[in-house]
């Protein structure tokens, strides 16, 4: 019979074991996939993750000179300004006695390569565990939350996007301090769930979601996103939340990885700029999008 | 020597959408050259070298997909044996004859994603065909003309060629 299969039905045999395989990959339990798509990881896509982080890193370089010379420009006019204002600045200081505080550091990287899947959930950074990059580390922009650093290689790191189905993040919302979990879930893209909130809280559209810092993984006080939608699960005992993620993914080309200091502490509530600092969130921005690559972004702003 | 330029294109392919694309996006939809080049592969190599290459390519996807594993090695598996059973042996240079067979294929690909994605919700299912499915595969059956007319014309050969 198999003999038969092999030699008569060639094409329909190798099609029922694909499809049998690819049902039973499916059927596997999260522990088992996440088991499965680590070795695979591991053994095909390590060498082409090289080559393709080659790739985009020419192309990177070409718009980013584009991207540059129009900001050189405009620096070094913002030059002049900024000294003015550091002396100014570095004056109150001391008149307030304010110590430098350095509860964190921001470590700037490059996206070189993104999802293969029309849908997204992951993205390849260009610093690894040569330039001290750690699994869990948080992924920020000026905006806010991008997700959480899932394995590092010597000179990359995959990130796990917050539109990915294994990045949960203990989220709070900033008005009423109600807790949550923000997860995607599979079906209205690119929007994120906040969970666990019962039907009793206080959570209305246009709430603020931050991270809560329970967990470990990510700072308090990130921004998430913005409450679009709530209504009521069917159980009806938890509300049914929808959040606009602060950050657009398919835009993403230099992010920020959060490196907490022996002394920890949260990122200041400042660091995220707020619609009325309108000007001061187009600085932020812009520092963050021209820091060095060995220089954070903390230690610029805080010069 | 097939072999190697089907792994060529792949590998170019696989490099175009990690690195590349996502600048082309509108509306948030991007081309799906993974999708296009199973359909190629099906359709000019025969039943055996889509369903395998459509599994394989499948199954490098979910590796870095959000949704669970074995759901695009699925998809493509089909959608891989199927176009090359069900694929036109003639006109195959013919750009109408192209597009809308890319168009139906990426079209078949996303009827077995979303159905198997959206685990048997009707109108999450609707919409993800409406809101994502069709303009990716206009978009895709489009880009692929354009890709296939330009690697033509710069190497003097077809690439789809009919079957004598």
């Amino acid at each position: 019979m198999l003999r038969y299969l092999f030699t008569r039905r060639t094409d329909w045999t190798v099609f029922v074991v694909a499809v049998s395989a690819s049902l039973t990959l499916m059927l596997l339990g999260p522990k088992s996939q996440a088991r499965t798509v680590w070795f695979l990881q591991h053994t095909l896509l390590a060498p082409a993750e090289i080559v393709v982080g080659w790739v985009d890193r020419g192309v990177a370089v070409y718009w980013e000179n584009q991207r540059l010379r129009q900001r050189v420009a405009r620096l070094t006019i913002e030059l002049d300004e900024t000294r003015a204002e550091r002396g100014e600045n570095d004056r109150l200081r001391r008149l307030l006695h304010l110590a430098e505080r350095h509860p964190y550091d921001l470590v700037s990287a490059h996206v070189v390569g993104r999802s293969l899947d029309r849908l997204g959930g992951s993205l390849a950074l260009d610093k690894g565990d040569a330039e001290g990059i750690e699994a869990n580390r948080a992924i920020l922009t000026p905006d806010g939350l991008v997700g959480r650093i899932e394995r590092t290689s010597r000179h990359a790191a995959r990130v796990l996007t917050l539109l990915h189905r294994d990045c949960a993040v203990a989220a709070r919302i900033e008005r009423s301090r109600v807790d949550g979990v923000v997860r995607w879930e599979y079906g209205d893209r690119p929007t994120l769930d906040l969970l666990y909130v019962s039907s009793q809280e206080d959570v209305k559209p246009g709430d603020q979601v931050l991270t809560s810092g329970l967990g470990g993984i990510f700072p308090a006080g990130v921004r998430i996103g913005t409450v679009e939608r709530v209504g009521l699960e069917p159980n009806g005992l938890t509300k049914e939340i929808v959040v606009d993620p602060a950050v657009d993914f398919r835009k993403l080309e230099e992010v920020l990885i959060y490196v907490p200091s022996a002394r920890g502490g949260t990122v200041p509530a400042d660091f995220y700029p707020t619609a009325a600092d309108s000007a001061a969130a187009d600085s932020l921005r812009r520092a963050a999008a021209a820091a060095a690559p060995a220089e954070s972004l903390a230690a610029r702003a805080l010069r | 020597m097939k072999s190697v330029r089907d792994i060529a294109v792949l590998v170019v392919a696989m490099i175009l959408q990690a690195t590349f694309l996502y600048r082309f996006e509108i509306a948030g939809i991007r081309p799906d050259l993974l999708v296009a080049f199973v359909v190629y592969l099906g359709w000019m190599r025969g039943p055996i070298a889509g369903t395998a290459g459509g599994f394989l390519v499948g199954l490098i996807q979910d590796l870095d997909a959000p949704g669970p594993l074995g759901l695009n090695a699925l998809s493509k598996t089909i959608v891989g044996f199927a176009v090359a059973k069900a694929g036109f042996r003639v006109h195959r240079a013919n750009a109408g004859v192209r597009f809308a067979f890319f168009l139906f294929a990426m079209l078949a690909h996303d009827v077995v994603y979303f159905a198997a994605a959206s685990l048997g919700d009707l109108a999450l299912f609707l919409k993800q065909m409406l809101t994502i499915a069709l303009p990716s595969a206009l978009y895709t059956a489009l880009v692929v003309i354009v890709i296939l007319a330009l690697v033509e014309n710069v190497w003097k050969r077809p690439l789809l060629v009919d079957e004598t």
